[in-house]
């Protein structure tokens, strides 16, 4: 229900859309490997510009949804699009315009990183050379060793340059950091700041939330194959729980049960409240019951972790049809 | 919590069955014979199989004393015959025969199976980064090992025991037979510790098999001059492929030839053991480069860069087709000097060999050889193909401006180019090998006789095509397995019986022997319009599947 909430709020993007088609759209996708179904009826729109946040878990369908998106495996049914053109039937026209990361660097043993990077500009064609010269630097690669020899972490470092360097308009990025030290994950969030400021869009399926939550102007989560919940960080805040805590100058009192408020105890003068919806009617039993007492009160948003632990915590998901 | 009670629970039982430490040892050689049976069955069939059949065909074919002798004669000093079977030493019995027929040949199986058994279980294994895994585990070294070897054991066994039994179903004595198939396996163990040593030397698996190729092939070069040319028998010392022969088996045997493989093997078992013990995990001694300058060239395409990256196998191919069809035609001549009689060649036709009588129908009989090595290159270029979807570089490149109807009409280009390239090869030199031993044949019969093998090679190119499209996971297993059955049907489908249009089946059944006898061009052209449409079929029907992972 709350999911109908939202989407009928369409989010800011989403108003300022551009003409022409979205970069991502896919209408009921749907993918089953014999009997397990990865993806289940996926609607999922990415506009131009946009930065979208792609999380679930392991197995929830992140990695099916980029591989029917770049037409490596055929959809059950359903359709998915890259600015217009046919996933699947179209993917080279499609691919000129996209560049993609893949969450494991599966490159070629034996040649070295230039040879790498020479190659897959060749094929994917329009690389700006000026500016993967200075990837190659800012990511501190040294491009003379074979990939046999490099750590998983730098091999992630030469498909980042690669696909970074060809400037595409989309850039599909499947868990782009796995491996990378926390430096370069620094490094590699500028990089898709400057891409933004650009204008490319950016398809970031990740678990890395605080990565997500730095980098992206909406967000995805998906949970067995479906999406449960989707909007901006706002939006997506603003439906789950913020915690408010109250400290008193003596013992805390005992408030009267309120819908959709629940109490904790935190401490003996102290109490925590976890609320959805509006604090209106908190504030107001608190005025009540002694608000003099009060000594402080803070209030804290919900961090993309407890939303998006909210979801996978056993309990029903909130957006679950 | 099941897990860390098990042991304590089982400690008391488990010690008695498996002394200290040889719990994960025995876990680990079952897990590597697990991995290696499919390899094993195949080789098992095909050594029982063969065994069975010479026999069988020589009782046949030659009836009487009298055509033995004649057969023993015509043979007696046909070097063109002894370089594919060896030395004969009693052409006069059926066990004789076959000790000379099948051993040869067997032999050489023998060997690679001791190379493929030891470098998969050795250097695959690590290459892929289980090993890492295994001990990190409560495995030692030594352990790992033993294990490995202990499976490959096994496999030996089995080829031993399949060997034996074939001859003895084809009427030979047990002891005899078990002797024979004991000289034929006895290269085994020697190759186990050629593989056993490159896997420490090099550090990927595709350089073991170039290092350890090497060797053995050095190996049967040995042997085939000791069993060629004057004088030098001596050197069927220096080879483990002479030592099968040395045994004797059915002609004097010499078991205490015996002692050689049983050194040579525990020397490089243990000297493979005393590198393995030493060395970093995941390293080679040789050492790989780790850095080197760029070079740019070959990589305009995805099907440039498989030429680039199957380059070295490329010219393995290119260099040993030569070689082989140089050797073939310097000894052409000395098979029409030996004299066979009408009656002879008319029995070898029993046989399923043709006539080899005179230089050309020795060329035309051993050409049919390059038209299987061919079909295996096609079937390997296909395994190729696989393994770079396999390995998932092909998701990297299909996920650029790459259409995937381009990607493998690309890679079935290049087989066909480098197909035809080793025809040439092969009619190219064996020109020039028979030009230099003294045949009167023209250049432009042999390059026929090469090109002769193309449409076959192609044929199985095109199926094979179609496997990968359809069962991706299992299409090396099928071209390989088709081309195998498709020659021995050709070869004793006939001599079992069977009704001719069963016979003609296969594709090997509808080749002419160039040059003894015409190029078949309606077999070629229905074989060439076969591989045609298997290969439209499998490029439309590859480019509708998922992409299909390990």
């Amino acid at each position: 229900m709350a999911e109908t909430q939202l989407r009928a709020v369409p989010s800011a993007p989403l108003l300022a859309q551009a003409t022409g088609p979205a970069a991502i759209h896919t209408t009921a996708l749907c993918k089953r490997y014999g009997d397990t179904v990865a993806l289940d009826g996926l609607d999922l729109t990415v506009n131009e510009g946009e930065v979208y946040g792609y999380l679930g878990p392991n197995g929830s369908g992140k990695t099916t949804t980029i591989r029917l998106l770049l037409g490596l495996h055929r959809p059950s049914s359903g359709r998915a699009e890259l600015f217009g053109l046919d996933a699947w039937s179209d993917p080279v026209s499609a691919h000129r315009r996209v560049a993609y990361v893949a969450g494991e660097p599966f490159l070629w043993p034996a040649m070295t990183g230039v040879e790498t990077l020479e190659f897959l500009a060749r094929l994917h064609g329009g690389t700006d050379l000026a500016y993967r010269d200075a990837l190659v630097e800012r990511f501190q690669l040294d491009p003379n060793k074979k990939i046999r020899a490099l750590s998983k972490g730098n091999r992630q470092k030469v498909q980042l340059i690669a696909a970074l360097a060809t400037r595409a308009e989309l850039l599909l990025l499947d868990e782009p950091t796995s491996g990378l030290d926390p430096l370069m994950e620094v490094t590699f969030r500028k990089c898709i700041e400057e891409a933004k400021e650009r204008g490319q869009t950016v398809f970031l399926s990740s678990h890395i939330l605080s990565e997500v939550e730095a980098l992206c102007d909406r967000v995805g989560i998906l949970r067995d194959g479906k999406l449960v919940d989707e909007g901006t960080l706002a939006d997506l805040r603003h439906l789950a729980a913020q915690t408010v805590e109250v400290t008193f100058t003596g013992i805390a009192p005992t408030l009267p049960t309120l819908p959709g408020i629940q109490v904790q105890s935190a401490g003996p003068n102290a109490l925590r409240f976890e609320v959805s919806g509006s604090v209106g009617p908190l504030i107001a039993a608190l005025a009540q019951s002694g608000g003099t007492s009060i000594e402080s009160l803070t209030s804290r948003e919900p961090s993309l972790e407890e939303i998006f632990l909210h979801h996978y915590d056993g309990s029903e998901g909130r957006g679950r049809d | 919590m099941a897990a860390t009670s098990a042991p304590i629970a089982a400690a008391p039982g488990s010690r008695l069955w498996s002394g200290v430490g040889l719990g994960p040892t025995r876990a680990l050689a079952r897990r590597a014979l697990r991995d290696a049976r499919v390899r094993t069955i195949c080789f098992g069939y095909l050594f029982a199989f063969y065994a069975y059949l010479q026999p069988v065909a020589y009782r046949d074919g030659y009836k009487t004393l009298a055509s033995r002798v004649a057969f023993a004669r015509a043979f007696a000093d046909n070097k063109a015959v002894r370089l594919f079977y060896g030395e004969p030493h009693s052409l006069l019995t059926v066990s004789g025969y076959a000790a000379w027929r099948v051993g040869g040949t067997l032999a050489i199986f023998a060997a690679i199976f001791g190379l493929l058994a030891a470098v998969r279980a050795m250097r695959t294994e690590e290459d892929a980064g289980r090993v890492e895994l295994v001990l990190a585990g409560a495995v030692g070294r030594r352990s790992a090992y033993l294990a490995s070897l202990a499976a490959i054991a096994v496999g030996v066994l089995v080829l031993w025991l399949a060997e034996t039994v074939g001859f003895i179903a084809g009427g030979l004595s047990a002891g005899g037979s078990a002797y024979l198939a004991l000289a034929t396996t006895s290269v085994v163990p020697v190759c186990v510790g050629v593989g056993a040593l490159v896997s420490q030397l090099a550090s990927t698996r595709r350089a073991a098999l170039e290092l350890g190729g090497a060797v053995v092939s050095v190996f049967f070069v040995l042997r085939v001059i000791a069993d060629t040319a004057t004088g030098l028998g001596w050197l069927r010392w220096a080879t483990p492929l002479g030592w099968a022969e040395q045994l004797r088996p059915f002609a004097g045997a010499q078991p205490l030839v015996l002692v050689l493989p049983i050194a040579a093997s525990a020397l490089l078992l243990v000297l493979a053991a005393k590198l393995a013990v030493r060395r970093d995990i995941g390293t080679g001694l040789l050492r790989a480069r780790d850095s080197a300058p760029p070079r740019l060239a070959l990589l305009s395409s995805p099907t440039a860069q498989a030429l680039r990256s199957e380059r070295t196998s490329l010219l393995a191919w290119l260099g040993g087709v030569g070689v082989f069809a140089y050797i073939l035609g310097e000894v052409a001549k000395s098979s029409s000097s030996a004299g066979i009689s009408k009656s002879v060649n008319r029995e070898l036709g029993k046989l399923g060999t043709g006539s080899i009588a005179t230089p050309t129908g020795y060329l035309g009989f051993t050409f049919i050889f390059f038209v299987l090595a061919i079909s295996l290159f096609a079937c390997a270029q296909i395994g190729a193909a696989r393994r770079e979807e396999a390995d998932e570089h092909l998701e990297t490149l299909l996920a650029l401006p790459v259409g995937r109807r381009g990607w493998l009409a690309g890679r079935l280009v290049l087989a066909t180019v480098a197909a035809a390239a080793l025809s040439l090869a092969a009619g190219l030199l064996g020109w020039v090998g028979a030009a230099s031993g003294g045949v009167d044949i023209s250049l432009a019969k042999l390059l026929e006789a090469g090109a002769n093998c193309l449409p076959a090679a192609l044929l199985f190119l095109g199926v094979a095509a179609l496997a990968y499209a359809i069962v991706p996971r299992a299409s090396a297993g099928i071209a390989y397995g088709l081309v195998t059955v498709a020659f021995l049907w050709d070869l004793v489908g006939a001599l079992l019986g069977a009704p001719k249009w069963l016979v003609h089946l296969t594709p090997f059944a509808h080749i002419g022997l160039v040059p003894a006898q015409r190029f078949q061009a309606g077999g070629a052209a229905v074989m060439l319009a076969i591989a045609v449409a298997t290969g439209l079929a499998a490029i439309f029907l590859f480019s509708r599947r998922d992409l299909a992972g390990q």
